[in-house]
């Protein structure tokens, strides 16, 4: 053969070649799993995804343990338009303020009739995830705060699940000064300066019936304001809940309750798995109802949850929708309830009967959901999230008393909330 | 046989015959000088000068990522903002007070480790070591760990001061004590650094000095005071302004230990900046505030270069 020839038959080798690989290329997707919510249950999610899409990849990438620093690090990459990350999670308090600074693809082309697509959903995350029609993200799971506490112990000691937080603090001390146990804290909560220290702060003031925002426009009730603060810090005064409780992270909190060393906590689902896993020294001791009320109240919890959204800036958008399809579908919602306790997002995988076994007050926990209050909507929610949690953990620490807090929560709030 | 004059004449009428760029060819010492800086110049314009007039003209606008608007001119409004923002002025206190706290603080620790560093020892590594340490390890591992050895229940410090009949302090808790920590972590990392300067202008005082001085009968204290700190004035200044400069923008330390808590307390201007960029998306305010920092750093580093300048 000639060189020519052979030149010719090389080249032609090699387009064949490039285009039959281009036609199995894998795709790598890059999904950013938040480190709190049991990432190596969602790999498993992932795995049965690749089995099913063999010439897709997925990696997992976390960082930062609390929301507040997750999203720290995610606005850093979304400004920098930063191709690496193709899905991401986001706390429900965010896709609004994603889109608006379009880091995020809309799914309607995706998901045809976006409206009944989005009804399947419960209506919370239909509405947190839907920003002028766009849906904007797709929902990854619910969540609400609840209140854990020890079975064994209470029904030692004879006594019910406390309905109100003067129940809980009487129910603790009794308890305290029965067991005379110097590690055993009465209530745990978040007192850190994280995004959870601004459920911590609204749900006494939710209980008693205020608002922080209503219409756009700020309605601080500043005596409610200084009730909340108060009934937090008068816990750590009369010695319920443990005088550096300021430090105390959300995940602290589900590790000192799973060491045994916490009578009542107020945290999220996920802990529950947490709570009856192997490594666990309260497992089958432990049980759930919703939060207390304030005196003469009615009970409030905190709305959560978590939506996977797709970033604008990724280089693999369509299969990036397709995989947050499937991870936001009714059979993904029920492998991670049952595997990670993480709440469904659909109203019926509540009551499925392998959920209900592995998950028993999962039941229950569906009208805590369904009413679940949602944290102020506003752009500038970022900013209202510093001013509480800096506040919280500003009087929880003795830095300043509660009357002081709620004044200088209420004048940095008007300053931001008009 | 051409005369002088005449080989001046025909000189001259050569150079003007000959093209401009040619002066490129054989350039004099200026042009070359200029040449060679170009490229380094660009660089800088480039990374420096072309962010920094992006920064101020930032700061003129109203422009937050998450209104969904774009940016409009909005003059001095930033400023007028920052003025009245109780946090901007507790952060910019916060920041001074670090600075007049650490860099002396790190300038006596540090000298006193360089005096020791100094002595003759049998093996120099093992001190040049523990020297080094410090100053190479990260700000945030340096600040993780220290966030960790002042923990009110499971760190190293409580600890210790239980054990010595204390009462552990809950150093978190308490806006002084927590800078008191924050102050001593950021002492612990710096003084290493000066320690390391200092120790490099020790070694150029020639030993024959301290030797004249002891048969003159001066005691090392007299030493030190009239031999090894007027030959040392040098390298403190240059670790003065390094460490001045850097208290100036100090992030990491207390990002890392308190996120600037409890309240505001330990919060610093880097961190206020950062708050505002990277939590709140606004970048104007942001950018405003760095200009402000911006400012502050040059202020600083002209008192330093007239004062270096002065001395001659």
């Amino acid at each position: 053969m000639t060189l020519n020839n052979t030149i010719k038959l090389l080249l032609a080798g090699a387009a064949i070649t490039l285009s039959a690989s281009a036609a199995m290329a894998q795709t790598n997707l890059r999904v950013f799993v938040s480190s709190q919510h049991r990432p190596d249950v969602w790999r498993k999610a992932f795995d049965m995804y690749e089995a099913k899409n063999p010439n897709v990849k997925v990696t997992i990438e976390t960082g930062g343990n609390t929301s507040e620093a997750q999203a720290q690090y995610l606005n850093t990459v979304m400004t920098a338009k930063d191709s690496s990350l193709d899905v991401m999670i986001l706390d429900v308090i965010r896709p609004a303020q994603y889109a608006a600074a379009g880091w995020t693809v809309p799914f309607n082309d995706v998901l045809g009739d976006a409206g009944a697509a989005m009804k399947r959903y419960l209506p919370a995350y239909a509405e947190a995830n839907t920003v002028d029609g766009k849906v904007v993200a797709l929902p990854a799971f619910a969540d609400a705060m609840f209140l854990y506490y020890r079975k064994d112990l209470l029904e030692k000691h004879g006594i019910q699940p406390p309905q109100t937080w003067d129940e809980l603090a009487a129910a603790a001390k009794k308890v305290a000064a029965a067991e005379k146990d110097a590690n055993l804290q009465g209530l745990s909560f978040q007192g850190k300066a994280i995004e959870g220290a601004v459920c911590t702060f609204l749900l006494p003031y939710w209980s008693m019936g205020k608002q922080l925002v209503s219409d756009g426009k700020l309605s601080f009730d500043k005596d409610a304001a200084v009730k909340s603060l108060k009934l937090w810090k008068d816990f750590v005064d009369q010695g319920v809940a443990k005088k550096n409780i300021a430090e105390v992270a959300t995940d602290d909190t589900r590790k000192e309750f799973q060491a045994g060393n916490v009578l009542f906590a107020v945290n999220w689902s996920y802990a529950w798995g947490q709570f009856q896993g192997a490594e666990s020294a309260v497992k089958d001791k432990v049980g759930v109802v919703k939060l207390p009320a304030v005196q003469g109240g009615q009970p409030a919890s905190c709305l959560g949850g978590w939506e996977w959204g797709v970033s604008a800036y990724s280089n693999n958008k369509t299969e990036a929708q397709k995989l947050v399809q499937y991870l936001s579908s009714p059979e993904t919602s029920e492998f991670m309830a049952i595997n990670a306790s993480l709440l469904p997002q659909f109203p019926d995988v509540y009551t499925d009967a392998d959920v209900t076994k592995a998950v028993p007050w999962f039941a229950n926990a569906r009208p805590v959901v369904e009413t679940a209050k949602a944290r102020p909507v506003t752009p500038r929610y970022n900013e209202v999230s510093d001013i509480i949690r800096t506040t919280v953990n500003a009087v929880l620490a003795g830095q300043s008393t509660p009357e002081e807090g709620a004044t200088q929560m209420e004048g940095r709030l008007r300053r931001v909330l008009r | 046989m051409a005369t002088a004059s005449e080989t001046t004449l025909v000189t001259a009428h050569n150079e003007s015959a000959t093209k401009w760029w040619t002066r490129f060819l054989d350039p004099s010492e200026r042009t070359l000088a200029l040449l060679l800086l170009l490229p380094t110049a660009l660089l800088l314009s480039l990374i420096i000068v072309y962010p920094v007039c992006r920064l101020v003209w930032t700061s003129f606008q109203n422009l937050s990522l998450t209104s969904g608007a774009p940016a409009t001119f909005a003059g001095l409004e930033n400023y007028a903002l920052m003025l009245e923002d109780p946090v901007f002025w507790e952060t910019t206190w916060n920041t001074v007070l670090i600075t007049l706290i650490t860099v002396p603080g790190a300038l006596l620790v540090g000298m006193a480790l360089a005096l020791m560093a100094n002595l003759p020892f049998k093996r120099k590594w093992p001190v040049r070591l523990s020297l080094l340490i410090p100053w190479a390890l990260p700000l945030a591992f340096a600040g993780l760990i220290f966030a960790w050895f002042f923990h009110s229940e499971y760190g190293v410090v409580n600890d210790v001061l239980r054990r010595l009949g204390f009462e552990g302090v809950i150093w978190f808790n308490s806006a002084k004590w927590a800078f008191a920590a924050i102050c001593l972590t950021i002492i612990w990392k710096t003084s290493s650094f000066m320690a390391l300067i200092i120790l490099a202008g020790l070694q150029t005082i020639p030993r024959s000095l301290y030797e004249a001085a002891e048969v003159d009968g001066a005691g090392r204290l007299r030493q030190f005071f009239e031999i090894t700190l007027p030959l040392l004035k040098p390298s403190i200044v240059v670790a003065l302004i390094f460490r001045t400069i850097t208290a100036l923008q100090t992030f990491d330390i207390p990002f890392t230990m308190t996120r600037g808590g409890p309240g505001t307390s330990t919060a610093t201007l880097a961190m206020y900046i950062h708050q505002n960029t990277v939590d709140f998306l606004d970048l104007g305010y942001g950018s405003a505030l760095a200009v402000v920092m911006f400012a502050l750093s040059m202020g600083v580093t002209a008192v330093y270069l007239r004062m270096i300048r002065a001395k001659g």
